[in-house]
């Protein structure tokens, strides 16, 4: 019998699967990972620190560059944050089209989930272009109606900055047509396919307790099998009012979470259509006319969450009676569901590690803050 | 665990769907590659179309980008009357979260009032995080977001915007967003007629336009002289309240723009200040001095008589002297005997130099009418 030792080996902060400048201290006995430690910090921007010297609007564009695949959902976050602290009122409109747009993010965020996932898996870049095809689309709807595709800075307190323009509508339209067919197109591509399964079925298993222990939340949680969307379990907005189901997987490993988020993009479709239906008769405008932008919230402290495409955003702010947060502080969900890596990847193969590093879906933008 | 839905349920996914037989999941995989394919030789020009290619060839095609898009901040400035929008108010300074706006406001030479223009206003390009905040809450709709995205450059501190290179054109502007301008024209146009009266000189004209701005010095000198010389208006100077922009003072201001396109000559610095409320008789006699001498001498180069009295003043009181000399030397004016009731001091010299850029200017609009 030969001899082996451990072998302690740095992946990353600069490695292509690592999604961002992060590191994986991982400890390999041969190709089996025995231990790993996540590393943060390599993106470190002072978010909060800044927040705390801007004032309530001002730190708006900022939660922009959180996640940045989905600056509508932080957007909605932070807004309903203040919203609440102040007690701004949101037309019934403005609530339609927020929804609108965060349901849009949630499926431009998993097409381009999936795409790096399966990039992850070694399957090139096959599924990404198909996935960044649809988001790209999405994207354009994004830029025509906030003025930029990514950094979208489109929520006010209040309702949001600009109502639709002329010709959203009508794409809007075109686009759900072709929704179905390209989410149905990417579950011909990757469900059962022989080595996706290979890759993906029984590896980087997540268990319910321990999920729930680690406060996992989003996809990975309900690939875990605990039904938890906080559109279900703390109705906000007007989800109340909107027909969609949650998808769980029932074993927790990687390949539970692709369904789970295949399965997420068709309910948002159908919430899109619901909210379709619906905006014609909303009451109101775009947004509050009475709200005040350069708010003074009363002192007190406030928490307000929403479920983004990767789980639980949610603001903490502190007031002190002036224009600036006292504190500021972001509940990020790729940083919480990040902590319970070194579990998920202990005694999978190193390969097997960047895709479960994949199937967690971080940015790294929201991770560090 | 599980969690009370009033509607909708839960899923749970189905990990296995048909019976396949091995290798059929890579086959059904390979179709819709394959179908990509075959479908990239045809082009996408329709959102509901998932095959296709919807790309273009960038450097040389280009998207057309939505009215909204937002990249970097502009200035704008009237095309007509050549006057900036802004009034140096700061709000777009003060909202701008990485702090990037930096505006000096005009301030009246003579008076040390402040004037709703701004003298310099600098976009840090390098650091604007293309928010869209400062055109949003600009009230004079005068900062908009531009269209323009290639500006990448290893040249850092070129990116320090300042106020000569952020200046756009309104025209400029309906051009890439017609829509928005559209919303916003009553109330800027108003608020800019509002801007303009009270912005004396050529304190708010775009820096660029020099033709614009010399015209209205050749106007400011003459009217400023006129009201100077004792407040009596001749009939035929252009000597309205400068800055309304009633069609006889469009007349005028054509005529004086004529006169300075004869005249030729004396580039004007930009930004020099020149004051003519018609309070401040004082510079504006100054200059009229200058005028005459300089017309008495008939051709000389630009009169380069010390004056002692704030340098901005007399710098300004040369600068229209020159120019006052020069248009009334190109154009050929005789003096006109017009009464104007003295009063101390140069009054005489104030008057002539007056009458004699009045001439000019007329005798060039009746030139033009000839043609
Ligand atoms: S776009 Fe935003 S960051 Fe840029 S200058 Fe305007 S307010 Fe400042
Ligand atoms: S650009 Fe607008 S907001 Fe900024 S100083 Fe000028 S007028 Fe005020």
């Amino acid at each position: 019998m030969l001899k082996t030792e451990e072998l302690q080996i740095n992946i990353g902060p600069q490695h292509p699967s690592t999604h961002g400048v992060f590191r994986m201290l991982v400890t390999v006995d041969g190709e089996t990972v025995t231990d790993l430690k996540p590393v943060f910090g390599y993106l470190h921007r002072n978010h909060e620190q800044i927040a705390e010297v801007n004032t309530y609007l001002q730190n708006m564009p900022y939660t922009d560059r959180l996640d940045y695949f989905n600056a509508m959902a932080n957007n909605q976050a932070y807004a309903m944050a203040v919203e609440k602290m102040v007690g701004i009122e949101v037309p019934e409109r403005a609530e339609y089209l927020r929804v609108l747009m965060v349901e849009l993010t949630r499926i431009l965020n998993h097409a381009g989930a999936l795409g790096f996932l399966i990039n992850d898996m070694g399957a090139w870049q096959t599924q990404l272009a198909f996935g960044m095809r649809e988001r790209e689309k999405i994207l354009d709807l994004f830029e025509s109606v906030s003025g930029a595709r990514l950094m979208c800075n489109y929520f006010r307190f209040g309702g949001v900055a600009r109502d639709l323009p002329p010709d959203f509508m009508p794409r809007l339209k075109d686009l759900l047509v072709a929704m179905p067919a390209f989410v149905d197109e990417m579950e011909r591509l990757l469900r059962e396919n022989e080595i996706l399964l290979q890759r993906s079925e029984g590896i980087g298993i997540l268990p319910k307790d321990l999920a729930l222990a680690y406060s996992v939340t989003g996809p990975v949680l309900r690939g875990s099998g605990v039904a938890y969307d906080i559109r279900r379990a703390e109705p906000y907005s007007i989800y109340d009012r909107l027909d969609f189901d949650i998808p769980v997987g029932s074993v927790g490993d990687v390949y539970d979470r692709i369904l789970v988020r295949i399965e997420e993009m068709r309910q948002s479709r159908r919430i899109i259509e619901q909210v379709i239906a619906q905006l014609p008769d909303a009451q109101g405008g775009h947004i509050n006319p009475k709200a005040r932008q350069n708010v003074r919230p009363p002192v007190g402290d406030v928490y307000a969450r929403v479920e983004t495409p990767k789980g639980e955003l949610g603001f903490y702010l502190v007031s002190d009676g002036s224009s600036k947060p006292y504190r500021y502080k972001v509940r990020a969900p790729s940083f919480i569901n990040l902590t319970p890596l070194g579990d998920m990847c202990r005694g999978y193969k190193v390969a097997d590690m960047v895709v479960i590093l994949g199937s967690i879906d971080i940015v790294m933008g929201e991770v560090d803050r | 665990m599980t969690i009370e839905m009033q509607r909708g349920s839960v899923i749970v996914m189905d990990r296995r769907r048909g019976k396949l037989r091995a290798g059929q999941g890579l086959l059904q995989g390979l179709k819709v590659v394959w179908d990509h394919w075959a479908g990239s030789f045809r082009t996408n020009d329709n959102f509901s179309k998932i095959h296709g290619t919807f790309t273009v060839e960038y450097p040389d095609e280009r998207l057309p980008m939505p009215q909204a898009y937002r990249n970097m901040p502009v200035l704008l400035f009237d095309d007509e009357s050549g006057h900036e929008l802004c009034t140096g108010c700061y709000q777009c300074q003060r909202i701008c979260p990485p702090q990037v706006i930096h505006i000096t406001q005009a301030k009246d030479p003579v008076t040390g009032k402040m004037v709703p223009a701004a003298t310099e206003f600098i976009i840090e390009y390098d650091a604007c995080m293309s928010c869209g905040f400062c055109a949003e809450v600009c009230p004079f709709d005068s900062i908009k977001m531009d269209h323009v995205y290639e500006l990448s450059t290893a040249d850092r501190v070129s990116l320090t915007m300042r106020k000569t290179q952020l200046n756009r054109p309104i025209s400029y502007y309906t051009g890439i967003a017609p829509d928005l301008w559209a919303e916003a024209q009553a109330g800027a146009m108003k608020k800019l007629q509002g801007s303009i009266k009270r912005r004396p000189d050529v304190i708010g004209l775009a820096a660029s336009l020099t033709e614009k701005i010399k015209a209205r010095r050749l106007e400011l000198a003459a009217a400023g002289q006129v009201a100077g010389g004792g407040g009596q208006e001749a009939g035929v100077a252009p000597a309205a309240p400068a800055a309304k922009l009633t069609p006889e003072e469009k007349a005028a201001k054509l005529a004086a723009m004529k006169a300075a396109k004869q005249a030729g000559g004396a580039p004007a610095p930009a930004e020099a200040p020149v004051e003519l409320s018609p309070a401040d008789a004082k510079a504006a006699k100054l200059a009229a001095i200058k005028a005459a001498n300089a017309a008495k001498q008939a051709g000389a180069a630009p009169a380069e008589a010390p004056v002692e009295l704030s340098p901005a003043d007399a710098k300004a009181a040369k600068l229209a002297a020159i120019k006052a000399a020069n248009a009334a030397k190109q154009a050929g004016a005789v003096p006109a005997p017009v009464e104007v009731p003295s009063t101390p001091l140069d009054a005489k010299a104030a008057r002539l130099a007056a009458i004699k850029a009045a001439n000019a200017a007329k005798q060039a609009a009746e030139q033009s009418n000839n043609e």
